[in-house]
């Protein structure tokens, strides 16, 4: 029961950083249309709330967050991501928003100290 | 008690998700959507059920080196061509820098009339870790590189 517990803690759970990752991302960007001159301060104010609220799970992980904010317009974007980690114990998770004018992709790497 | 640690071990093994030299269209395994008034969010994860042994192995430990004075930065790797996930994270590979976890992400778009911002940050431990850019554009597309490197101590 106490590998469990000391799992529990030390786990990269998705669920729990894909909802701190969707609050941020609508608190920052929600409700908004693209502007040019604001992208800027969207991006840093997503992942720094990513951030922010990973660092008070307090888990022993180093994060990389990284946030990608597209103006729709008919274009192609293509990304992806190759880790070489320890599979048991770090983790990632890509989450994508979308409005009627912008898209946002977020992805949240941790790894375990 | 051990059985009811294991089936609790397996639980949580599940959860978790892990993205390892994996093509990016291999990234739909599972996706949860949900619609908000006038945006949508996906979540994509993958678990790697064929690597989860039913017995579960015991992780290999490695000591603390307390070697804080690490050799060797992952600076510099990102310039090199041509642009390819695998690729650059098999030349990374090739310095066999040890005590480092590596991450690699590519961004390939297209050339068209938009504007894009990428951003990222990161809670690590400054002296230690570091991170390469690189980008490349041509007439119709572009192609961005970032390689992370982590310190495991």
């Amino acid at each position: 029961m106490d590998d469990f517990q000391i799992g529990e803690d030390t786990a990269f759970v998705v669920d729990e950083v894909s909802t701190i990752v969707k609050e941020a991302v609508e608190g920052a960007i929600g409700g908004n249309a693209y502007q040019h001159n604001r992208v800027n301060q969207w991006t840093n104010n997503v992942v720094e709330q990513c951030l922010t609220q990973l660092s008070k799970l307090g888990k022993p992980f180093k994060y990389i967050v990284t946030c990608i904010i597209m103006q729709k317009n008919g274009a192609g974007l293509q990304t992806a991501c190759s880790c070489f980690w320890d599979n048991t114990t770090d983790g990632s998770c890509t989450v994508r928003w979308e409005n009627k004018s912008m898209y946002c992709i977020v992805s949240v790497f941790g790894l375990a100290i | 008690m051990s059985d009811f640690a294991r089936e609790k071990a397996a639980q949580l093994v599940k959860k978790r998700a892990s993205l390892s030299s994996l093509g990016s269209h291999e990234v739909r395994a599972k996706e949860s959507a949900y619609k908000a008034k006038d945006s949508t969010s996906t979540v994509s994860y993958i678990d790697e059920h064929g690597h989860h042994d039913d017995i579960p192995r015991p992780p290999v430990q490695m000591e603390n080196t307390y070697q804080l004075d690490s050799a060797g930065h992952p600076e510099g790797r990102a310039g090199q061509l041509p642009p390819g996930r695998e690729v650059v994270k098999a030349r990374v590979k090739d310095l066999m820098i040890p005590r480092y976890k590596i991450i690699v992400v590519i961004s390939i778009g297209q050339l068209a009339d938009h504007s894009m911002q990428m951003s990222s940050r990161c809670l690590w431990d400054a002296a230690n870790d570091t991170c390469a850019s690189h980008t490349f554009k041509n007439s119709s597309l572009f192609a961005v590189a970032n390689v992370y490197g982590v310190y495991f101590e």
